[in-house]
């Protein structure tokens, strides 16, 4: 081999990368990636806390209505990615969600439910938007996306129910506080995305 | 074995060239991001004191201080942050922060009781430059949710700390205490004004 065939084959075996198919966790993909998703990545864990500790300071009937709003806006999220949607600023979208969820959680004042509705069915298709894998066959994203709708909903849905079993008012207050925490980290990283 | 060959060198020159790792952006894993914005405000000793003295005084001017504080710290810490990530310059930060160690220790020291909007007020105009702080230095190369969430969440543990010494003014000697942490915290502030 030449020197010069010696130079090119050591350029293409240096430039080789490893074929990353945006597994959260590397090796586990499809449905039990999508499952992680929520759960590793920072800015949806953050805005699904802040909506899980949103519906749990509201009424029940309130709670289960805009929960299944919340469930139905996830299902509208992997249709969009099904049929192709190019969504732009959808990270930073999920932030924005979990900025103003923390906010209302600080605030504790009652919402109406027609208030809520916007910012739950945002939060629900920014989220799914946001959770699209990377070079992977349709049936592995689809099966992906499943896990990810799963993930969420059983996350918020958990969160709901701790936030409404807490009885005493400190731990409301808990509560409002970790909402101001929410907030504060999702805005400061909302700033970072624009410097940048 | 020959270097004169133009065609060879040009093909060593693509080597090394595509060989050299992309310089990204977000480097920071997700667990250091948020490790280094845990440690971030433990270190900075200004911050530390001033953080516990909100706490302290939150406590020492009983509910509902003692929660709202706390929260309006991190919401205005946050703003103050976004206009440090964005370069938005505030004059005399470092001046700001230590005279925050002054002015909150004092008011905890002389056991002065404000009505609740002037030491909100007051408390949220310090943090502005706490947040400046730490948004102006927050790396680059760190994972920005992990690292905002880290920091937020570790100030809020300082205000627990200063909050569980706080309560200690329930009973007179950990009233004594209590102050005097305060004046301990005010004399901490003049050094680190002098010290500038």
């Amino acid at each position: 081999m030449s020197l010069a065939r010696a130079a090119v084959v050591a350029a293409l075996a240096l430039t080789a990368t490893p074929a990353l198919a945006h597994d959260v966790v590397p090796g586990v993909g499809g449905f039990y990636g999508g499952l992680l998703h929520p759960l590793l990545i920072p800015a949806h864990l953050l805005a699904l806390a802040g909506i899980g500790l949103f519906l749990g300071q509201q009424q029940r009937p309130m709670s289960v209505g805009l929960l299944a709003v919340f469930t139905a806006s996830l299902v509208i999220g992997v249709i969009a990615i099904v049929s192709a949607v190019s969504p732009m600023y959808q990270g930073e979208v999920v932030l924005g969600v979990a900025a103003v969820a923390g906010l209302l959680v600080a605030l504790a004042r009652p919402i109406r439910a027609l208030l809520s509705l916007p910012l739950i069915t945002i939060a629900g298709i920014a989220i799914m938007l946001d959770s699209v894998p990377d070079d992977m066959s349709m049936q592995r994203t689809f099966l992906a996306l499943v896990g990810t709708v799963i993930a969420a909903f059983i996350l918020a849905t958990l969160i709901a129910e701790a936030t409404r079993a807490l009885a005493h008012d400190w731990q409301r207050i808990g509560v409002r506080i970790l909402g101001s925490w929410i907030a504060a980290s999702a805005i400061l990283v909302l700033a970072v995305r624009l410097a940048r | 074995m020959s270097f004169e060959r133009p065609a060879l060198k040009a093909v060593l020159s693509l080597a090394l060239v595509l060989a050299s790792a992309p310089a990204w952006a977000h480097t920071g894993s997700v667990a250091g991001g948020f490790f280094g914005g845990l440690a971030h405000p433990v270190f900075g000793i200004d911050h530390v004191v001033a953080m516990v003295a909100v706490g302290l005084w939150g406590a020492f001017l009983g509910a509902p201080a003692i929660w709202l504080l706390p929260i309006v710290f991190p919401l205005v810490m946050a703003c103050g942050g976004v206009l440090g990530i964005l370069g938005v310059p505030i004059p005399a930060v470092e001046t700001g922060i230590a005279t925050s160690a002054v002015v909150l220790g004092l008011m905890v020291a002389l056991a002065a009781r404000p009505p609740l909007w002037v030491a909100a007020v007051l408390v949220g105009a310090f943090a502005i430059f706490h947040g400046h702080a730490h948004g102006a230095e927050l790396p680059a190369g760190a994972d920005a949710v992990a690292y905002s969430a880290g920091f937020v969440i570790a100030t809020g543990l300082l205000h627990l700390c200063g909050i569980a010494f706080g309560t200690l003014a329930a009973w007179p000697a950990g009233r004594l205490a209590v102050r005097t942490a305060g004046g301990a915290i005010a004399l901490a502030g003049v050094a680190f004004l002098a010290l500038q």
